[in-house]
């Protein structure tokens, strides 16, 4: 495009992005105040006297800390045994190990359900084992809640610690051995500092993920309410003031968080010279004990974070009322995809799901791209704002979101930008749109960044005007990074419960709605068999890029 | 001399690659030995191997006669410049000094050995910077007042000048070398660059393919290569082939070289047999252009290219009995297509004979 139209251009985008983004949750903000009848604090007031909603606000913020905690206690020394130890096995599992990230929240709570809950495949096994009349425990509250976090999120420090370790100049340990330090002070006062920016990371990841989460407190909570929770309990209720008021607390502690971490992010401070070494050599296993025990752990722990897809698959081919006391089900087949094959109307849900996620791909592809490239192009105020408005949906947790745009486009107001879109089949592709924009934005900036301005000036120089230079040279170049963003968008869409749940419509219900009725209905059969449906979609769009990195 | 290190037929192998092959070798105390030889030849897995980051399959370390391969890094009391200096990001350069300290108990006895360190690299005051203010020479004298500060027994420098500019090589490689002498350190410093080692080595081990090929002083390296590699890493040459007669004189052509005194005297590496085929290597600055038609024992041939350096111009010459000799002279000594006689040039490097099966 030519360089005349850029900056009306940037404007136009800077708007359409806020009018997407901020403005739902500035009409939130205004909504829960008493506009436009009136400005008041009333609603805020109410809130602050009400126990449960203190309850909740406090324990969305301790399951957050002990979740960040339990994350990193799994994920970081298993970023250290497969950055750091040579086995065999070690290139399939270390790949394989980050598959939990990979599954849709809702899915992983419903193997959780089928594999801890009462009458999951363990508890059954336990109460066989030891003769009990009753299951050994329930999986409920904060202590189920940890666990499914625990096991979603581990792989964010996981997968950012190995990053840092492959990075990590092996030279520097190398410098405070031969300086006289043992393992544990190298460990302690070298490697971890290196460390840090991806502990932080990592952190601030699971942190935000955990304050967003929805599903695991939505079924495991019962009695034991989050914000997340609250906040849709209160929707259902029709305490609509009330919902807003919890909305923006929500918001607010989210952006508090990101402010927090990122003023602690020793990112900035730290900058590695310009030239480093190559990473330290995989540690090889000698002795045949070492290495026996470095491949069953790993390949131990890999089944472990295996079992609940393996679980679903179980599950989904357990033909209905045939498992009733027995501790493993006696009859398998496939009865269930059948059923789902069969019938139109459960077919419904997966056929939604995959036009809504495909539509708003695709624009949130093309608006993060576009507006990815302005950013790089214009620097300044409007390029770091425009920057700012794409990262904004990454801090504001699903529940928010959904509340904001209900809020915002329940009512019709053209002239103030508001459409009555709740209750059509396009607010859920907006929602999702949104949701997605820190995606396709943060992997279209990067892949911009990495792109040497040098080809676009060498096709310039070839005579290629800016269209051909953009077809043929700029797009095949930065196709790895728009596909990577748009495969992670696609699946968080297919996959998407939080926001679902408050906007649906039932012409328009996703497959994630539709698992939870099946549940609701005692169908666990057909729940599984999407919930096996959505793995597998996901699984495929993830697998190939967590293959390259686990070189 | 004593020697303070041996290195006692040390071999490694990375599978089925031998990267070290039986080599030996001995420092003395307060000597700088020079590890030199192209990428591959082994010289920084024998460093690694004496600073302890990866074990040798077969072989011996002995340091003031005690056995050291048991003993990791950190228990080796070595010193160690890395080629990216590898200093600690997240610490200022006075932790970072103080680092290989930590058993010297703190306060004021650190303080001021650090303080001594950073002024021995013309660094003082310098405690409180962080590593990424300093320019790359700085970072280079920081990681030597690291590897110094403990006091370490041997000091190992794996190519400390490769990551400086150019035109800050020279003037750092002179200064790190007075501050090993000054405090009379013994090390093992690697490098590829041979105008390095020949300025920092009291002595020079040349390895090729994980052998040691040559270790002496660098004017016995360069005058009296032991192999024909070590006499092709070194310096330019260039080479004829011939065979060495019944009088023991190597022939080629109408040219005779015989032993020191002959009117074209050579050296020879090695006993060689009459009847050898022989390759002669020449230093450029031990031939000499002459006129064609009035010189005796001389080689004829045509200039092909005419390279000038500063200090000498480079002709080569396409010799009538075949190859090619690169010869130094005066910048209008000939011009390129004159037809010219090369002869030896008196008191320049001597022609370096090896039988052709050597090679």
């Amino acid at each position: 495009m030519s360089s005349r139209y850029r900056r009306p251009l940037a404007w136009a985008v800077a708007l359409g992005l806020t009018w997407l983004v901020g403005y739902p949750l500035l009409l939130t903000l205004l909504e829960a105040l008493g506009a436009p009848l009136d400005l008041t604090v009333d609603n805020f007031a109410a809130f602050a006297e009400r126990g449960d909603e203190w309850q909740a606000l406090w324990r969305s913020l301790w399951i957050s800390a002990a979740s960040v905690a339990l994350a990193a206690l799994v994920g970081v020394p298993l970023a250290f045994v497969f950055a750091r130890l040579e086995f065999p096995g070690r290139r399939l599992l270390g790949g394989l190990i980050a598959l939990p990230v990979a599954l849709p929240p809702l899915v992983g709570v419903i193997a959780f359900l089928f594999l801890f809950g009462e009458s999951g495949f363990l508890s059954r096994g336990v109460q066989a084992a030891l003769g009990l009349e009753t299951p050994p425990w329930r999986l409920q509250g904060a202590g189920a809640i940890l666990l499914v976090h625990a096991y979603s999120m581990y792989v964010y420090f996981y997968l950012f610690v190995r990053a840092g370790l492959a990075r990590l100049d092996g030279a520097m340990e190398e410098a405070a051995a031969i300086l006289g330090a043992g393992r544990a002070r190298t460990l302690f006062r070298v490697t971890l500092p290196l460390l840090l920016p991806a502990l932080v990371g990592a952190a601030l990841l699971t942190f935000m993920t955990s304050l967003a989460s929805f599903s695991a407190p939505y079924i495991f909570g019962g009695g034991f309410r989050v914000m997340t929770t609250q906040i849709v309990a209160s929707k259902l209720n029709g305490e609509i003031a009330m919902a807003q008021v919890e909305t923006v607390t929500l918001a607010l502690l989210a952006f508090a968080g990101l402010w927090a971490m990122r003023r602690v992010d020793p990112g900035r401070r730290v900058v590695v010279g310009g030239v480093r070494g190559a990473a330290p050599r995989r540690r090889v296993l000698k002795r045949p004990g070492a290495r026996l025990a470095a491949a069953g752990l790993g390949w131990g722990l890999t089944f472990v974070m295996l079992l609940p897809h393996l679980t679903l698959l179980l599950i989904s081919s357990v033909p209905p009322d045939t498992w009733t006391v027995e501790t493993l089900p006696p009859v398998l087949d496939g009865g269930n995809y059948a059923v789902l094959a069969a019938s139109p109307e459960r077919l419904r849900p997966v056929l939604n799901s995959l036009w809504m996620a495909a539509v708003a791909t695709a624009g949130a592809v093309a608006l993060g791209l576009m507006a990815a490239d302005l950013s790089v192009k214009l620097r300044g105020r409007l390029g770091t704002a425009l920057e700012t408005l794409l990262a904004v949906p990454w801090a504001v947790p699903g529940t928010v979101f959904a509340i904001a745009l209900a809020t915002a486009f329940s009512v019709r107001a053209p002239l103030a930008g508001r459409f009555v879109l709740v209750g059509t089949a396009w607010i859920l592709p907006l929602a999702y749109l949104v949701r997605s924009l820190p995606l396709t934005g943060r992997s279209a900036l990067a892949g911009l960044r990495q792109l040497d301005p040098a080809m676009a000036e060498a096709a310039a120089s070839l005579g290629a005007g800016g269209w051909r230079t953009l077809w043929q040279v700029r797009l095949p170049l930065l196709r790895p990074a728009l596909l990577a963003g748009a495969g992670l968008a696609f699946i968080t869409a297919l996959g998407d419960f939080v926001t679902s749940i408050v906007l649906y419509t039932y012409d328009t219900r996703p497959i994630s709605i539709e698992i939870l009725s099946s549940l609701r209905l005692q169908d666990t059969g057909v729940a599984a068999v999407y919930g096996v449906l959505l793995m597998v979609l996901s699984a495929a769009a993830f697998l190939p890029r967590s293959g390259e990195e686990a070189i | 001399m004593p020697s303070f290190l041996e290195i006692d037929r040390l071999s490694k192998s990375f599978g089925e690659h031998r990267v070290l092959d039986r080599v030996s070798l001995e420092v003395a105390a307060g000597e700088v030995l020079v590890l030199l030889g192209p990428s591959g030849s082994g010289k920084t897995t024998l460093l690694r191997l004496l600073a302890g980051f990866e074990s040798a399959d077969e072989g011996a370390l002995r340091v003031a006669g005690d056995e050291i391969s048991g003993l990791p890094p950190s228990r080796r009391g070595f010193g160690m410049v890395f080629q990216h200096y590898a200093l600690f990001p997240h610490l200022s350069v006075g932790e970072n000094v103080a680092f290989g300290l930590e058993s010297r108990g703190g306060g004021e006895a650190r303080a001021s050995r650090i303080a001594e360190v950073l002024a021995m690299v013309d660094l003082e005051g310098f405690e409180r910077r962080r590593v990424h203010e300093l320019s790359g020479g700085q970072q280079q004298r920081v990681a030597l007042a690291r590897a110094l500060a403990p006091g370490p027994k041997l000091l190992l420098l794996d190519e400390p000048l490769s990551n400086l500019d150019p035109s800050l090589r020279e003037r750092t490689r002179s200064e790190l070398r007075r501050a090993l002498a000054r405090v009379s350190m013994t090390a093992v410093w690697v490098t590829h660059e041979q105008d390095e080692a020949f300025a920092v080595g009291d002595r020079v081990a040349l390895l090729n393919g994980g052998r040691l090929e040559q270790l002496g002083p660098p004017e016995e390296l360069y005058l009296e290569p032991c192999t024909r590699f070590v006499a092709g890493f070194l310096g330019r040459a260039s080479s004829l082939v011939g065979v060495l007669n019944e009088n023991g004189e190597f022939e080629i052509g109408d040219a005779r070289f015989a032993g020191h005194g002959a009117r074209w005297p050579a050296s020879a590496a090695e006993q060689l047999a009459p009847g050898t085929r022989v390759e002669a290597v020449f230093r450029p600055e031990g031939l000499q252009l002459a006129d064609p038609d009035e010189e005796e024992n001389v080689l004829t041939g045509k200039v092909t290219s005419r390279r000038y350096a500063g200090e000498a111009t480079f002709y080569e010459v396409e010799m009538g009995v075949g190859g090619r000799l690169l010869v130094a002279a005066g910048s209008t000594a000939a011009k390129t297509g004159d037809r010219v006689a090369v002869a030896p040039r008196h008191g320049g490097p001597l022609p370096r004979l090896f039988s052709e099966a050597a090679e």
